[in-house]
């Protein structure tokens, strides 16, 4: 089972995971490593560094809450030695969809999963209902 | 010069995109020896920068050979360094620059805050002394438009 890693400005991981699991339950081997306000990207890296390290050799998928911001620097850099996917944009339905699908598919399958259950989504409900 | 900017986090999405924008700046120098000997960092680095900005990355070396006063579309450069320890070396060098933006340093050990999401360190804060003493105006500022703090009005207290 792909092993998920939620990384975020601010506690938002947590609090999303929270979220998620109202819907689909508790989850194991789902990690959330925040960037504190303040915080440097050396400290983020230590902290990311530190789980992907407990995970070695398992699939994960790092779901990056902002493309081109901290997390997504310091997370995409780690892809060059690791094999590891990572996905921008995280919100709720990509984090649902991921949780349900990560023990059907494999980790490359689950990154492309997530993606378009992020995009999918997003909606704009007027046009949508003549309102 | 465009602009000379100490951020820790370099390139960093929306933040360099309101710079960019505010400085009307057509390209991105990032002066860092660690990236300048990482090609796949250079990537995730280029791939997230705003759209029509040219990103390149140099070693500190480079920067002082390439950064002078002749540099062609040198007011719409914008520099980026992680550190007044760069910066001063750039200014030693020879790279003269008049302005020097302070956006970002992360907390870490040795280091206190100075002003929002700005920590220093003794050291750091008295790179940053020598360089004010060579006249050049230091501000502290995340992103146009927020508060703008002179360092010259702080450093007094630090």
């Amino acid at each position: 089972m792909t092993q998920i890693v939620l990384v975020t400005h601010g506690e938002f991981g947590d609090e999303l995971l929270r979220s998620a699991k109202m819907i689909v339950g508790p989850q194991n081997g789902v990690y959330s490593v925040p960037l504190l306000a303040e915080e440097s990207p050396e400290g983020l890296e230590a902290k990311l560094d530190a789980v992907l390290q407990e995970i070695e050799g398992e699939d994960t998928l790092i779901l990056i809450d902002l493309f081109g911001g901290t997390p997504y620097n310091v997370a995409a850099r780690r892809m060059r030695e690791l094999h590891i996917e990572c996905v921008t944009g995280l919100n709720l339905p990509m984090l649902i969809e991921t949780l349900m699908m990560r023990d059907r598919v494999t980790a490359a399958e689950l990154a492309e999963v997530a993606t378009q259950a992020g995009r999918e989504s997003v909606r704009n409900l007027g046009p949508l209902l003549n309102k | 010069m465009g602009l000379v900017r100490i951020d820790d986090r370099l390139i960093h999405g929306q933040v360099v995109t309101i710079w960019v924008k505010a400085l009307r700046s057509t390209r991105i120098v990032i002066v860092d020896d660690s990236v300048a000997a990482d090609s796949f960092m250079q990537d995730v680095l280029r791939l997230a920068a705003p759209p029509g900005v040219t990103v390149d990355v140099c070693t500190v070396q480079e920067g002082i050979a390439t950064l002078g006063e002749d540099t062609p579309g040198r007011d719409k450069t914008l520099v980026l360094v992680k550190s007044p320890r760069v910066a001063e070396q750039l200014y030693q060098g020879g790279v003269k620059f008049r302005a020097l933006n302070v956006g970002g340093i992360g907390a870490g050990p040795g280091r206190r805050s100075v002003f929002k999401n700005i920590s220093m360190s003794g050291e750091e804060i008295a790179t940053l002394k020598r360089l004010m003493a060579e006249g050049v105006q230091i501000t502290l500022q995340t992103v146009p438009g927020e508060k703008c703090v002179a360092f010259v009005s702080m450093a007094g207290r630090l």
